[in-house]
């Protein structure tokens, strides 16, 4: 039951991208065409998951025991960064067709902030490592679903005609919003479920 | 001169925020209120200075191989000591910041400047690059967060603005008026360097 | 192979001075931000019992049989008030159930039954409505409500007795506090064997 409140929650009503506003650079950066996306979100979502277990317990096993919880940012964000180097060569290795699908995408994962944001969170909200997994997992399904449908807008904005001043960014960001007001309306979900 | 050219070029020519288009996570989630605005600028400023100036300092020792990964430490050390100054002196900035502040981290703005400037200038410049592209990134978040906490709660600086009948637009201050005001923003400071180049 | 070597004993070096650089800032900012904490949790407490000259954890044994108890479910911490020696009343905590997620209340109760004042903090409602539910208007009407009888939630009417009126546009959020000042005023009830 909790557990399915916090994956409920993680992709609709604390949608990372249109609540929280964690990953907006990816979710502007890569959401013009829709194949694209959608690799995003995979190597996202993986990572994501990855990510809050390992930090989980960076956590607990080590920066607590040792009394360095002052250094939670910085070990955070090198884990990252070299989990996702690991991965690309992982990936590499055994699946040059992933490889080729998901490559270009990983290096730009590292800051990514709805990842460093996720392991954060985990540790904030003390959920414990199960709790922070599916949290990790239901974000980066809730960042594909996000970016997915994103991009198939602007696929169509690309043909509308557009005032200069509004082209690219600007318009990018309008739609946005009327998306995130659509997202709204799931926030009332949390007290639904209880 | 130059000095003052590589400080200008990040208020207005290459301004962060309106654009780069970089470090949009803080711009669109902090700027409720411009108390928020202005405390996210200001850190943001700090750590910006800070790691250009370390960068650029060790720009020659540093193997080319392994420069990303210093650079991240760079900075996740200066976001961390930022961190636990604002923890120290300003509760309340922290408690309204909160994840945010551990983010800067991860400000694009902060390692393209330390890749794209810091990395091949000498140190003064890199500092007035960094204060300039800090106060840019500053006076952008402060103009959105205006906007939305005038519009969206009726007050600036928390202070009530309006009589007690004025409706706040509610939306403004929720995540789509984030969207809507950065957007608009944008549009606005596209069209009026546009009308300047003329 | 040396140049591995080499590389790794530069980024291990940059590690060294970046967590030396860290410790000295901590320990120069430690003492400061725990006063902040205590200072935070103090002046919270101090806000709904004016009168208390000191607060006192309730004993692990004692909380952890309350919060065991399913009708307590909102109740995270139970301080006990003291002046000059003699027990005056309990500062509350819960977290009860919002629109948005939890929503942290802490209630000041007497003795002898009475409300001093409640304080709502961390929360994740709605801004401008239920996050309304922390100003001084909607907090001050439960001062005086007893532990006689519930604490009633009305709208559009004016409340009198132990009613309080529901934020506009916010029912869930004032439900949500009454709920959790409820379940306050039945464990101070239960606390001081009345």
């Amino acid at each position: 039951m909790r557990l399915g409140l916090i994956i409920i929650s993680a992709i609709f009503i604390n949608n990372f991208i249109l609540s929280q506003f964690l990953g907006i650079c990816p979710f502007l950066g890569v959401s013009k065409k829709l194949d694209t996306a959608v690799g995003m979100s995979v190597a996202v979502t993986f990572v994501m998951g990855l990510a809050s277990v390992i930090c989980w317990m960076i956590q607990y096993y080590i920066l607590i025991p040792f009394g360095i919880g002052y250094l939670q940012t910085i070990a955070f964000i090198l884990v990252i960064a070299g989990l996702v180097q690991f991965v690309e060569m992982v990936i590499k290795k055994t699946s040059p067709t992933l490889y080729q699908a998901l490559g270009i995408y990983l290096p730009l994962i590292t800051t990514n902030c709805a990842v460093l944001g996720v392991a954060i969170l985990n540790i904030n909200k003390s959920y414990n490592l199960i709790e922070s997994l599916v949290n990790g997992v239901g974000g980066g399904l809730g960042f594909a679903l996000a970016i997915v449908l994103f991009a198939g807008v602007r696929e169509r904005l690309d043909l509308a005609p557009i005032p200069k001043a509004l082209d690219g960014f600007p318009i990018a960001m309008i739609a946005a919003s009327l998306f995130s007001i659509a997202f709204l309306g799931f926030s009332g979900l949390f007290s639904g479920l209880l | 001169m130059n000095l003052w050219k590589d400080f200008s070029n990040g208020l207005l020519k290459e301004n962060p925020t309106f654009r780069l288009v970089l470090g949009t996570c803080p711009t669109l989630a902090i700027t409720t209120a411009v108390f928020n605005g202005i405390g996210m600028g200001i850190a943001a400023t700090a750590v910006l200075v800070g790691s250009n100036l370390i960068i650029s300092l060790i720009k020659k020792v540093v193997p080319n191989e392994v420069r990303i990964p210093i650079y991240v430490i760079v900075i996740a050390t200066f976001t961390t000591i930022v961190q636990m100054v604002i923890k120290a002196y300003s509760p309340a900035l922290d408690k309204s910041l909160g994840l945010y502040i551990p983010l800067i981290v991860v400000n694009c703005i902060i390692i393209a400047r330390a890749e794209a400037f810091a990395a091949k200038n000498p140190v003064i410049n890199s500092i007035m690059d960094g204060l300039g592209m800090g106060l840019g990134f500053t006076v952008a978040i402060t103009i959105i967060s205006a906007v939305r906490e005038v519009l969206g709660a009726g007050t600036f600086f928390g202070m009530q603005l309006f009589g007690a009948n004025f409706e706040p637009a509610l939306i403004m201050i929720l995540p789509p008026g984030g969207f809507l005001v950065f957007g608009l923003s944008i549009a606005a400071f596209n069209k009026i360097m546009s009308l300047r180049k003329v | 192979m040396r140049d591995y070597i080499r590389l790794a004993g530069i980024l291990f070096f940059v590690c060294a001075i970046a967590a030396a650089a860290l410790g000295f800032t901590n320990s120069a900012t430690y003492d400061r931000i725990q006063e902040q904490q205590v200072i935070a949790s103090a002046e919270a407490k101090k806000a709904v019992l004016p009168d208390a000259e000191e607060f006192e954890n309730l004993d692990e044994a004692a909380l952890t049989e309350i919060k065991s108890n399913t009708k307590y479910n909102y109740i995270t911490e139970i301080y006990v008030a003291k002046a000059a020696g003699n027990v005056i009343g309990y500062a509350i905590q819960v977290a009860p159930k919002g629109y948005g997620g939890e929503v942290e209340v802490v209630v000041g109760i007497t003795n002898d039954g009475n409300i001093q004042g409640i304080k709502v903090g961390n929360n994740s409602e709605t801004p401008g409505l239920g996050k309304k539910a922390a100003t001084a208007d909607f907090q001050d009407q439960y001062v005086g409500a007893t532990w006689e009888s519930p604490i009633d939630v009305i709208k559009n009417a004016t409340p009198k007795g132990n009613e309080i009126a529901a934020i506009s546009g916010a029912t869930i959020t004032s439900r949500a506090v009454t709920d959790g000042v409820n379940q306050a005023l039945e464990a101070a009830r239960e606390l001081s064997g009345k």
